[in-house]
């Protein structure tokens, strides 16, 4: 288990991390979620010792971590960086081997993780020669490359492809199953949603939630319903006293009810104010969830 | 799979700072054109200073004895004669033409040079044929041969020189501003590599993932050793050619002197890099790009190209009290005091004194050194080394 316990940092007077505490299973994937500015950063540079914290420590399987600990590791920072000038496989085998491997090994699982990232035929061009996509795949390469024990990656699928983000979805799906345990911030909450199981929400610092999706789902009782109207006339719900917009699409929303509004009084007036296409009852999503443990 | 050590994790730094830009082609091709260079010097001045050498014809026996002696008289005056035999004068003459023969003796009667005599030469004979004729002439009289042997072999005037020219100090002169200049140029190359390869790991962000893994301090030291065993290397390699092309062109008249010379500058190139380099190191944590690197290496540079200076007229004038002073700090040492041990102006415990003072404060910087740089280095912008220094943690 990765334990982040009582992390607080300031920068000036900014206060970064107030009292953060939250953990990491050995088996899970859990995505950390919150707005820009919110402390995940921060959060993951001091789990990778690149930050120091006013106080609080981090513990990877019940032992502080140290420089030893940390070398098993795999960070991707939200700042991407490599040697530019450097070769692709020079530069995996390098960081390889600083992380511990052996020079035969260092090679051996370069090449293979830059086959599984799909840039084996660039292995001999230097780094900037690459586009910015297929850099942030050696990226990828190069903090998984020495087979770590967790992974710590701080927005891996900004400014990755479709292609890129399913590649690296499956990789990190894989590693998961063979019990590398990873945590990775994500704005595409709608990802964090169909990669984890569990999620950290963290808002100015302080967690707001966390645990399983689904116990923070079950937890959450607000009775939610997805409409879509067909050429509605905008604000046709104004008419229905109990009814909340949670969120808002082309065509639709989904309305937040308060108890004394039953289900068919909202279905009745959508059919007033247009062609229904879609009625349902639905489960908070995530983008929901985190709205809400913000709002409270 | 096998982890490294600790003490492997600098090596590993340290190694990839020395092939990566080892194999780099523009430091290849900048070594090969200092080789070219360097050897095209050495062998072009020796082509220059090369003794003057002539070549005599002669026609017949009597030209012929009168010939060794002309080589004798060369030899002593410092020039050196070849002598070839022609059957006869119009066999000689195209040889004149030509310039294969400088000039040719006919007999005893006779010097054909082609248009410009060849001065030196001519006087050789000329004083030789003299002697000849006024031997042949006083044996005619009833002068006893010891008395004209007596005429004839007066002692030359002796010379006194109000200046004489130290040979061995002339070529040590010549090899300490050679050490001078190759000193200069190295930790100045060198002392950049280390500043603009602290900025290439910050600027790209690469630093956040090396850090993540070992410490600042280790970085550091890597990147300082791996650079500083580029420059011993090709610091050896140029004077190993230097060595070897005096060698073979002969122009090396006090090889002992030269290959100490190396050592020399070899020990204060070591010596001189890790003091700069803890600088330079620190000029290029503090900047955010390769762009703003030239405002904090100003001063630095500075003093590297003052040392120069010192270093330079202190070939001249070794014991002047500026070259006296300048050859005890340690920021100047490296680039004076080579030439004035060079010059055998001092005696080796001012050399090592000098030399214990320059590590000493290089091991002083380096704590110092390195907290600025660990502190700096994650940091974005342009850093102020008090801030650094004052900030906890």
């Amino acid at each position: 288990m990765l334990e982040l316990i009582d992390l607080s940092r300031r920068f000036g007077d900014v206060v970064a991390l107030d009292s953060v505490s939250f953990s990491v299973a050995e088996d899970e994937m859990v995505g950390f979620v919150g707005p820009n500015g919110a402390g995940k950063t921060t959060a993951m540079r001091i789990a990778l010792g690149v930050l120091e914290p006013d106080r609080g420590e981090v513990r990877w399987r019940g032992k502080l971590v140290d420089q030893r600990v940390r070398r098993r590791f795999g960070y991707m920072p939200e700042e991407r960086g490599l040697y530019p000038k450097m070769r692709v496989l020079d530069q995996l085998v390098y960081l390889a081997r600083l992380h511990g491997l052996a020079r035969g090994d260092a090679a051996t699982e370069s090449l293979r993780m830059l086959d599984l990232l799909g840039v084996a035929g660039r292995v001999r061009d230097r780094t900037e020669a690459l586009s910015l996509g297929n850099q942030q795949r050696v990226q990828l390469a190069a903090a998984l490359v020495h087979r770590p024990e967790v992974l710590v990656l701080d927005e891996p699928f900004s400014g990755l492809d479709p292609v890129g983000v399913d590649v690296l979805s499956g990789v990190l799906r894989e590693r998961a199953e063979a019990g590398v345990p990873a945590l990775f911030s994500s704005h595409q909450l709608d990802l964090v949603e169909r990669l984890c199981e569990s999620v950290v929400l963290i808002n100015r610092g302080r967690i707001v939630a966390a645990g399983r999706i689904a116990d923070l789902r079950s937890r959450d009782h607000r009775r939610l319903v997805r409409v879509e109207i067909l050429g509605a006339a905008p604000g046709w719900y104004a008419t229905l006293s109990g009814a909340r917009v949670v969120d808002r699409f082309p065509d639709g929303a989904i309305l937040e009810l308060s108890d004394s509004l039953r289900e068919r009084d909202v279905l009745d007036a959508a059919r007033t104010a247009g062609d229904v296409r879609h009625f349902s009852v639905v489960q908070p999503s995530l983008s929901e969830i985190f709205r809400e443990a913000v709002r409270s | 799979m096998t982890v490294e050590s600790d003490r492997g994790t600098y090596r590993l730094v340290a190694r990839r700072e020395f092939l990566e830009r080892a194999r780099d082609r523009s430091f290849l091709i900048s070594t090969a054109i200092t080789l070219l260079v360097l050897v095209g010097f050495i062998v072009g001045t020796s082509l220059l200073n090369k003794g003057t050498r002539f070549d005599l014809g002669v026609v017949g026996a009597d030209a012929r004895a009168t010939a060794e002696q002309v080589v004798d008289a060369g030899k002593a005056l410092g020039f050196e004669v070849t002598v070839r035999d022609y059957p006869s004068e119009q066999q000689a003459e195209p040889a004149v033409r030509s310039g294969s023969a400088d000039a040719v003796l006919v007999g005893s009667t006779e010097v054909i040079v082609k248009s410009q005599p060849p001065q030196q030469l001519l006087a050789a004979i000329q004083s030789v044929s003299t002697k000849e004729r006024a031997r042949e002439a006083l044996e005619r009289t009833d002068l006893p041969p010891d008395r004209i042997d007596q005429v004839l072999n007066v002692q030359p005037l002796p010379v006194r020189a109000l200046e004489p020219v130290d040979e061995r100090r002339r070529q040590s002169s010549v090899v300490a501003f050679i050490g001078v200049l190759a000193l200069y140029g190295q930790l100045f190359a060198y002392g950049y590599w280390v500043a603009s390869g602290v900025v290439e790991e910050k600027a790209s962000r690469v630093v956040e993932v090396l850090l993540a893994t070992i410490r600042p301090t280790q970085l550091l030291r890597g990147k300082i050793l791996g650079i500083g065993s580029l420059g011993l290397c090709q610091l050896m390699v140029i004077g190993g050619a230097g060595l070897a092309a005096s060698a073979a062109v002969g122009s090396l008249r006090f090889p002992a002197g030269a290959l100490s010379a190396i050592g020399i500058v070899l020990i204060w190139f070591v010596i001189g890099f890790f003091f700069y380099s803890a600088l330079f190191a620190v000029a290029g944590s503090i900047v955010p790009r390769q762009e703003d690197l030239q405002a904090t290496m100003t001063p630095l540079t500075i003093l590297i190209i003052a040392s120069f200076f010192i270093g330079v007229a202190a070939v001249q004038d070794p014991s002047s009290t500026l070259a006296t002073v300048a050859s005890y700090l340690p920021f100047s040492a490296p680039l004076v005091m080579p030439t004035r041990i060079a010059l055998g102006d001092i005696a080796l415990w001012q050399a090592l004194l000098s030399a214990a003072i320059s590590i000493g404060a290089t091991f002083a910087l380096i704590p110092v050194a390195t907290r600025v740089y660990s502190r700096a280095m994650l940091r974005t912008g342009r850093v102020r080394i008090r801030e650094v220094l004052r900030v906890e943690g």
